[in-house]
């Protein structure tokens, strides 16, 4: 059962075309993966279903959430689903945050938009959510400057998940982070999702990711996807050459003697 | 005699914390040695302490036998020819204002008289840069070029090739690759592996990223907390007397 | 496409414009010699406020003397006063702010104290406080200038120079065997001479109207240099019957000022080479 479908995305910039010709469908409590390099239009995709593209990006095309074309609602409409049925999570955990204002004023921020708890029941709700993420109670009151990556990506989770949404969009939320934190972040993530039953749309460049967490992946290129199907058919059985491509630059452990050139791809 | 001894190294901030504890181990020449280990463990700091652009507070790190802390910046530079860097950032890495050939002069300028190049000829300034710019797989135009107009994977090309110029002894890779896609990631290394048996460099691999470590080291080591807790050679990094924490990162990666 | 090409046309046109302007100026300013047929500074009461005429293009003004040699000549002064203050204050200035802001720790501190204590007073009230005190004269107005422009210049260098200094690429250079000179020369220098330049050509136009309001108040150049300000000064009792004594200098320091503007803005956009390659 598709909750989320685009159907034909097109996304101009002035000089440019972006993304051509996009469609994908994103299913009910599915971990879909959208996997591309910089630059081939996946983070402008997930934007542009949101409505947070840049004034000067232009979207065209159907993108469906239940009976409503995103694409041509208000803004007024546009901020009742944003957040409270899709949620989103950015790479860049520093930038998403309020460099003045604690934890808990931006878990506030979020509760007063989207529902009518009072001010100690909103405080109960986010502590709950902060120890659901692994993190301390005191967290609440700390400011964005005082936590780690790792710890920052958790909150933005823990918020981006308060309300219970259909669908979370992460966009590339562990690229910046090291690889302990993102395992941590993403087993969490993998946790979570099961648990609330939303859908996931997982933007990465990192294969490893999407073998162990996605249920479908598209690979995107150039503003295209070139290939969608079930993540084992598709990293097992490639059907185009860029695909397996990326599959042979992926870094991985390898078990086999150690090579002095052992690069592969 | 090592090509690097770094031996009971400490260092501690003015705020208690114990960022390097008793850190000892060597790199001998041509050899790579990686290093692995989270964000905050220490290893950017041992990285700039072996660079001499950062103090630390106990212990000491030579080069060919000789010490190379609480020296002066003067009687430092000669040393500095043999001990090259590329640092993780590719972004802040080259200065905006210059060109790329004004980038890449940088170290032959400073030594140029003073190396014996082997692998490369300086005949004119051209030629050279053209020739660093042809070893990492870069169009010779791009000499011309501003940092801004490249990619990220294009200009960490751009400061290997500064850091190789001058074949040194030791380049010390502070997460060479870990800011670019897979595909440049995957390139970069490659590129490293290939420059380290031409020039007869060592390496010391810093990275978050067991499995590229793996790719590139002979040796590995393990760091935790300031800690060196584990170092072996690379066929036994499936062994079952791993540090209980390389067994983690290694269930992470797999 | 065709966009981005009218637009570079544009800006070449008016950089064209622009200097061609600029150039005749300080032609004008430097050669006015050549160009005189009358002694600026020649009291010739018989002659005293005539209108415009073929041998006084602009007129005399009340001792008789040319306008439009005196008003050539004021530009040298004028100009020429407001420049070499500029220089000087640049000079002093930008070295204090770089090993300020390079060296950091104690230097650093004693810079910033001095800097405030300088900064503490608008550079008018300086400016007429130290004529006043060392009393009237040029010399003096243009010493009070540069003892109160040069901390604007540190404080511009010093700040741009600390946030550089922490970049990967400065790090790299000291790795690379570069001394702090050798960095501060090659790698900072291209980030400053595009503030510098700016500051310094919007900074021309203030500096001229400090000279000339002061001299309106008769601080600064002393009769009989045909400065613009002195020359508005002179011409006050005339305001009503010949208007045309105080317009002339008076445009004159308007369309300086203005020409120093534009070129700052102009200077500010040639030195971001960002937008050099983007257009």
């Amino acid at each position: 059962m598709s909750i989320l479908s685009v159907r034909q995305l097109h996304i101009m910039g002035k000089q440019n075309h972006i993304v051509k010709d996009l469609s994908l469908d994103v299913h009910e409590g599915e971990w879909f993966a959208l996997v591309g390099q910089s630059g081939s239009g996946k983070s402008m995709t997930a934007m542009a279903i949101c409505q947070l593209l840049a004034p000067n990006l232009q979207a065209k095309g159907e993108i469906w959430y239940g009976e409503k074309n995103l694409l041509t609602l208000t803004s007024s409409e546009i901020r009742k689903i944003r957040g409270n049925r899709l949620a989103y999570i950015f790479q860049d955990y520093q930038g998403s945050f309020t460099p003045f204002l604690t934890i808990g004023q931006h878990f506030d921020e979020y509760q007063r938009t989207h529902s009518t708890l009072s001010k100690k029941a909103r405080r109960e709700q986010a502590v709950k959510a902060l120890i659901s993420v692994g993190l301390n109670a005191d967290i609440y009151s700390r400011y964005p400057f005082q936590l780690s990556g790792g710890q920052l990506q958790r909150v933005s989770i823990s918020i981006a998940l308060l309300l219970e949404p259909d669908i979370l969009i992460a966009d590339e939320p562990t690229t910046a982070l090291d690889s302990v934190s993102s395992f941590k972040v993403l087993q969490l993530l993998s946790k979570l999702q099961k648990e609330t039953g939303c859908a996931v749309l997982f933007i990465t460049h990192d294969l490893r990711h999407v073998r162990k967490y996605a249920d479908r992946i598209a690979v995107m290129k150039d503003g295209a996807i070139i290939e969608t199907g079930d993540k084992n058919q598709v990293l097992n059985h490639p059907q185009h050459a860029y695909t397996n491509k990326l599959i042979q630059s992926s870094p991985s452990l390898s078990r086999n003697p150690f090579k002095l050139e052992g690069v592969s791809g | 005699m090592s090509l690097l001894d770094v031996r009971n190294v400490h260092k501690t901030y003015d705020n208690g914390v114990e960022i390097l504890r008793d850190v000892n181990f060597s790199i001998e020449r041509k050899e790579c040695l990686g290093l692995v280990g989270e964000s905050g463990c220490g290893k950017s700091t041992l990285a700039r302490c072996i660079l001499q652009i950062e103090s630390f507070d106990q212990g000491s790190i030579l080069f060919e036998g000789t010490a190379l802390q609480n020296k002066s910046e003067r009687s430092l530079k000669p040393y500095r020819k043999n001990i090259q860097a590329v640092l993780q950032n590719p972004a802040s890495a080259l200065n905006p204002k210059l060109r790329i050939k004004d980038s890449l002069m940088d170290p032959y300028l400073q030594f140029g008289s003073e190396v014996n190049l082997k692998h490369f000829t300086y005949t004119s300034e051209v030629n050279f840069i053209g020739q660093l710019l042809d070893t990492v797989e870069l169009p010779k135009s791009f000499a011309e070029r501003y940092p801004h107009e490249l990619s990220g994977g294009q200009k960490q090309r751009v400061t290997i090739a500064r850091a190789i110029s001058i074949e040194p002894a030791l380049i010390i890779l502070d997460e060479p690759a870990s800011s670019l896609d897979v595909l440049s990631q995957a390139a970069v290394l490659k590129l490293l592996g290939g420059l380290r048996e031409t020039l007869d460099i060592s390496y010391l691999f810093i990275s978050h990223d067991l499995s590229a470590v793996q790719e590139m080291s002979q040796r590995i080591m393990v760091m935790k907390g300031g800690v060196i807790v584990d170092s072996f050679e690379n066929e036994k990094l499936f062994c079952s007397d791993r540090h209980s924490y390389t067994k983690e990162l290694i269930s992470m990666f797999e | 496409m065709e966009l981005v090409i009218k637009k570079k046309s544009k800006r070449r046109w008016r950089m064209t414009v622009l200097f061609t302007v600029m150039a005749t100026v300080l032609a004008v300013a430097a050669y006015t010699f050549l160009i005189l047929k009358h002694d600026p500074a020649l009291v010739n009461l018989g002659e005293r406020l005539w209108p415009v005429s073929m041998e006084h293009p602009l007129g005399t003004d009340h001792l008789g003397r040319d306008v439009l040699t005196r008003l050539l000549l004021g530009a040298q002064l004028t100009v020429g006063y407001g420049l070499l203050s500029l220089f000087a204050a640049v000079i002093i200035g930008v070295p204090f702010g770089v090993i300020a802001g390079f060296k950091g720790g104690l230097i650093d501190r004693i810079f910033m104290r001095i800097a405030d204590a300088f900064l503490s007073f608008p550079d008018t009230i300086v400016a007429i406080v130290l004529s006043g005190l060392l009393g009237p004269g040029i010399e003096n107005l243009l010493l009070a200038i540069v003892l109160v422009k040069w901390v604007n210049y540190a404080r511009l260098v010093r700040s741009t120079v600390i946030t550089e200094r922490q970049k990967d690429y400065v790090t790299a250079a000291k790795i690379n065997g570069l001394s702090s000179f050798g960095i501060m020369r090659k790698h900072l220098f291209p980030h400053l001479i595009g503030n510098v330049l700016v500051l310094a050509s919007l900074d021309l136009g203030k500096i001229i109207l400090l000279i000339s309001s002061l001299s309106y108040i008769g601080l600064g150049a002393q009769p009989p240099a045909p400065e613009w300000g002195a020359m508005l000064n002179d011409a006050r009792p005339y305001f009503q019957s010949n208007m045309l004594l105080m317009i002339y200098p008076g445009l004159a320091i308007v369309f300086v000022v203005l020409l120093s503007n534009i070129l700052g803005d102009y200077l500010r956009d040639a030195f971001d080479v960002k937008k050099e390659v983007e257009s």
